[in-house]
């Protein structure tokens, strides 16, 4: 039969490949060091050093960017490019298109790299790039799927292969949620309010952020896995069929688990509840893809004791499984009233991106390189030393932050026999964590370490190649159909490369809309004898400089439905209460305490002096300092351009206070200014951001009212 | 499973660069967990979201009922009772009790920075008496930032604490913040 078909020769593109790959490597090294400094900055606050532009508010983010997109980005973008042209049997579609996919993609990162510590922020997790990067983002991206999908209709191999499913419900559904949680309206050139807002951004927002982990760190990372471990292994996939009904399930299901970030908050229940039960669903799934990956194995155990890549592929699954476990653990209503806040999720989410994401792509890498340099990798020893340290690494991560987190978990909820807390002070369950944060950095520095030997196993590998040239291959001319018999069912979809793509976005469609349409209109949910005042001119300015310096990443602004958050916070935040925010700043880490009720709390000299130095207010604070406060100047006049766009969206404000809004903020800020000089704080404060920043936190849990409504209406 | 006939087929024609497919049917194990999950899950929407399962207000509400009822109210103080308590020990209780939670805004000392000088001849409420201190720490005055201490702190150091400023009342430690309110005798 064969013998009948016309062969062709196509010439693979391997040179994206080789950068997409390079790129990886050097964006690996940016993410693990800020990942290891942050780590360092919370086990002792002087580490952050006064410098603004990497104090941890900043760092994070930073550091969470170039893990996500930068180090697994490019990740999946050398898998992908890699592995398709060899399963559709064509190079890609256009090389132009591929260049620009890979230079767009590499100075959104370097914008990204300049724009965060700069303090341009979004505050929304994963999706904090002002609006320029992500309409750099979407261009990219489109460039991307237009290259994809026409690779895709000229393809020699009529079935699509599973990796291929998984991809291209990755490109779909990025897309999707790329555009629909960036929705926002400029004010300047890198400051941009979301139309969202209150919880409806909070819900768009995790919808966002939840299947940025499903469909960024997940999804392509299965398809890689269909490809490389049976390469690596050289056995057939375990189970087609499985492989069928864990992908359509696994796509539809999770779309749907999103509110599992704002659990027993003031999120509508339904919602909630929509967000526990899917993602327990969605344990089953996820675990069809860890078991497909480790039945495969079956017959070539042994090559898990010799190759370190192998080791490397099955840790790297095996991580994923723990953490697709863990995850809808976590999503359970009252096991989230634990976790949730603590450092239990930040260990979760390093075993998923430092086991899954991360031995993945070193497997992958120690598999492609040799083959992309046509070379002997350098040194299988230094691989599995490179395998060892990271293991270690990983576990002590995992397992200081578990401690961690349930520790503190536990001491939040505490109460003595007298119905009090037991431990009132929230600094108190801060020192108590210090030393696990030693031992978390310690876990980084080693996978640090690792990834360093590898720098230097690829470095001598490639110094041995021989000159580099793209993969030439015989294939048919014509698109190829192995089966003889007419497809039926699954298989028929497979051969249709748009109903399969048509379907793929209408399952994870429906439940984006299900979700997310009911809150368009939120005041619905809310009383009408309820007012919520706005946020005067100065307290807006200050709240954006809250945002810039990303505060929320270690307080949250949402007391839970819970006795413990009660009786230390006061009553549970309101959905109200949120309701002109944009953007929420509901948090989901507590380091520091919740501050949705702080204003009034302290006088604001209080706040003045632990602004500049917290350790002169409570002497164990890990919080950074924020000298430059004190320093910089704000410009009042950018405000009446802020509060029309606020005002647009929605919030009420006068026309006058708009027009008015830099004389009112001006005002104001010098009343704060000289209460506070009066008190004992230096003169001249009322230009100074600090004052800014003191009315909004003075200004938080303080705009709730209630008016009695006639009968009448 | 190795002499189950049906099991470890390569499905013929799917060969994608090398990598074929088995047709091995789904784990048992794995379908069992998935339908479970399935039925949990549409039980636990149903009776929560449709049925009678009580809201988070509501569960929220019978727990602050619960700690409520926990709170012994301690014992009735009089300025004699007070008084009474003010042994030397406990003085040194109450002194570090006012370091860990005073001092951030009293001073070190006593000697008054964001909150007064609690040690001079002067007070904004009341006088020097024990009950009157004793008022302002369990209540607070909210809108001058000084924050009530009656649900973060046990009876046993709310005692120990009055006691031990008490005990400041007109010692006049060195750089003390100018008086503030009426003099007391
Ligand atoms: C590294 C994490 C971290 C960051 C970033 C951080 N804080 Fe804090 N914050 C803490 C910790 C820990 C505490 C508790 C100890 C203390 O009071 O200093 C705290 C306490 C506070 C408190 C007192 C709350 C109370 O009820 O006693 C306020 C107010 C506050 N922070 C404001 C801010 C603001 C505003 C920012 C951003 C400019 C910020 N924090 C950034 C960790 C942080
Ligand atoms: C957040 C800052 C803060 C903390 C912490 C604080 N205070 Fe105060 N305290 C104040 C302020 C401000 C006032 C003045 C209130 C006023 O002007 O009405 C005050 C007033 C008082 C007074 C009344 C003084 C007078 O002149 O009438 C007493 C007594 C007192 N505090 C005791 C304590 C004790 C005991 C503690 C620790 C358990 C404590 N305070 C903790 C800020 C604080």
């Amino acid at each position: 039969m064969e013998s009948h078909t016309k062969l062709i020769e196509v010439k693979y593109d391997d040179r994206i490949v080789r950068q997409f790959f390079m790129a990886m490597m050097v964006w690996a090294g940016a993410a693990f060091i800020f990942g290891v400094w942050a780590a360092l900055e919370l086990a002792d606050w002087r580490v952050n050093a006064n410098l603004q532009w990497f104090t941890f508010g900043r760092l994070r983010p930073l550091h969470t960017n170039s893990a996500i997109f930068a180090f697994a980005g490019n990740a999946i973008f050398a898998g992908i490019y890699y592995s398709t042209q060899r399963l559709l049997k064509t190079r890609m579609a256009s090389d132009i298109l591929s260049k620009l996919h890979f230079w767009g993609w590499q100075l959104i990162i370097v914008g990204a790299a300049i724009t965060l510590p700069l303090g341009f922020t979004q505050s929304k997790e994963y999706a904090e790039l002002e609006w320029p990067l992500d309409i750099a983002i979407t261009l990219v991206w489109v460039i991307f799927a237009v290259n994809y999908f026409w690779t895709l209709s000229i393809r020699r191999e009529k079935h699509i292969y599973v990796a291929i499913w998984f991809y291209i419900s990755t490109i779909l559904t990025v897309a999707m949620l790329h555009i629909v949680n960036s929705i926002e309206i400029p004010v300047a050139m890198f400051k941009s309010y979301p139309v969202w807002g209150g919880i409806q951004d909070a819900l768009v927002q995790w919808w966002y952020g939840h299947n940025a982990v499903a469909f960024f760190l997940t999804t392509p990372f299965l398809g890689l896995m269909y490809y490389f471990l049976p390469k690596a292994v050289g056995r057939p996939v375990y189970s087609y069929r499985l492989s069928i009904v864990h992908f359509w399930a696994l796509i539809f299901l999770y779309i749907w688990a999103g509110p599992h970030h704002l659990l027993n908050t003031a999120l509508p229940e339904w919602a909630q509840t929509l967000g526990m039960v899917f993602s327990l669903m969605l344990w089953a799934p996820s675990w069809g893809g860890m078991i497909n990956g480790l039945l495969t194995l079956r017959g070539a155990w042994d090559t898990l004791r010799t190759e370190p890549i192998v080791k490397f592929l099955v840790t790297a699954v095996t991580f994923y499984g723990m953490s697709t476990f863990e995850g809808p653990l976590l999503s359970i209503k009252s096991v989230s009233s634990l976790g949730h806040y603590t450092d239990w999720i930040i260990g979760h989410v390093h075993g998923g991106t430092l086991g899954w994401n991360g031995f993945l792509s070193f497997g992958m890498g120690y598999w492609l390189v040799p083959r992309l340099w046509k070379t002997e990798l350098f040194s299988k020893k230094l691989a599995e030393t490179h395998f060892w340290f990271g293991l270690f690494g990983i576990l002590l991560y995992y397992i200081g932050m578990w401690a961690s987190g349930i520790t503190q978990g536990l001491m939040w909820r505490a109460f003595d026999g007298n119905g009090q807390l037991l431990y009132p002070d929230f600094v108190e369950t801060v020192t108590r964590i210090v030393p696990l944060y030693w031992v978390r950095a310690t876990g980084g520095t080693l996978y640090l370490t690792g990834y360093l030997i590898m720098v230097y196993n690829l470095y001598k590998t490639i110094k041995n190649s021989k000159g580099v040239a793209n993969e030439v291959v015989m294939v048919p001319a014509t698109m190829e159909d192995h089966s003889k018999v007419k497809d039926t069912g699954h298989r028929w979809l497979e051969g249709s490369g748009p109903v399969f793509s048509i379907l793929a976005l209408i399952a994870v469609a429906i439940g984006s809309i299900i979700e997310i349409y009911p809150t368009l209109n939120i005041h619905k949910y809310v009383p009408n004898n309820v007012t919520v005042a706005p946020y005067t001119p100065l307290e807006h300015l200050g709240r954006d400089i809250y945002i810039r310096e990303g505060c929320y990443v270690c307080h949250s602004q949402m007391i839970r439905h819970l006795d413990f958050d009660v009786a230390r916070f006061g009553s549970p935040s309101l959905l109200e209460e949120s309701m002109y925010d944009r953007p929420f700043q509901w948090g989901s880490k507590r380091t520091g305490p919740d501050l949705a009720r702080v204003g009034k709390k302290y006088p604001d000299l209080w706040h003045f002096k632990h602004m500049i130095n917290p350790r002169d207010i409570v002497a164990q604070s890990i919080m950074p300092n924020y000298p430059w406060l004190a320093e910089q100047s704000v410009d009042f006049n950018v405000l009446r351009k802020r509060l029309s766009v606020m005002k647009m969206l929605g919030v009420p404000y006068s026309d006058d206070e708009v027009t008015r809004a830099a004389e009112l903020a001006e005002t104001q800020a010098k009343q704060i200014a000289e209460g506070l000089t009066s008190q004992g704080a230096p003169a001249g404060l009322e230009k100074k951001e600090i004052v800014a920043l003191i009315a909004y936190l003075q200004c938080l849990g303080q705009k709730r009212g209630e008016k009695s409504v006639s009968i009448s209406n | 499973m190795s002499e189950n006939q049906d099991f470890d087929q390569v499905i013929k024609g799917h060969d994608y660069d090398g990598i074929e497919e088995f047709d091995n049917p789904l784990p048992g194990w794995w379908l069992v967990t998935f339908l479970g999950a399935i039925i949990f899950a549409f039980g636990y929407l149903y009776y929560y979201e449709m049925s009678s399962g009580p809201s988070q207000v509501v569960l929220l509400e019978e727990s602050m009922q619960v700690l409520k009822s926990l709170k012994k109210s301690g014992p009735a103080m009089d300025e004699e009772k007070l008084a009474a308590l003010a042994t030397s020990d406990k003085l040194a209780l109450g002194k570090t009790v006012f370091t860990g939670k005073c001092a951030a805004c009293h001073g070190q000392n006593a000697e008054g920075l964001i909150g007064p000088n609690l040690t001079d001849k002067h007070a904004i409420h009341g006088t020097s008496a024990r009950m009157d201190i004793f008022g302002i720490v369990v209540d607070g005055v909210l809108d001058k930032g000084m924050p009530p201490w009656k649900d973060a702190l046990t009876p046993d150091e709310l005692v120990n604490v009055v006691n031990y400023v008490h005990s400041l009342k007109g010692t006049f430690v060195a750089n003390g913040k100018p008086v503030q309110g009426n003099e007391f005798q």
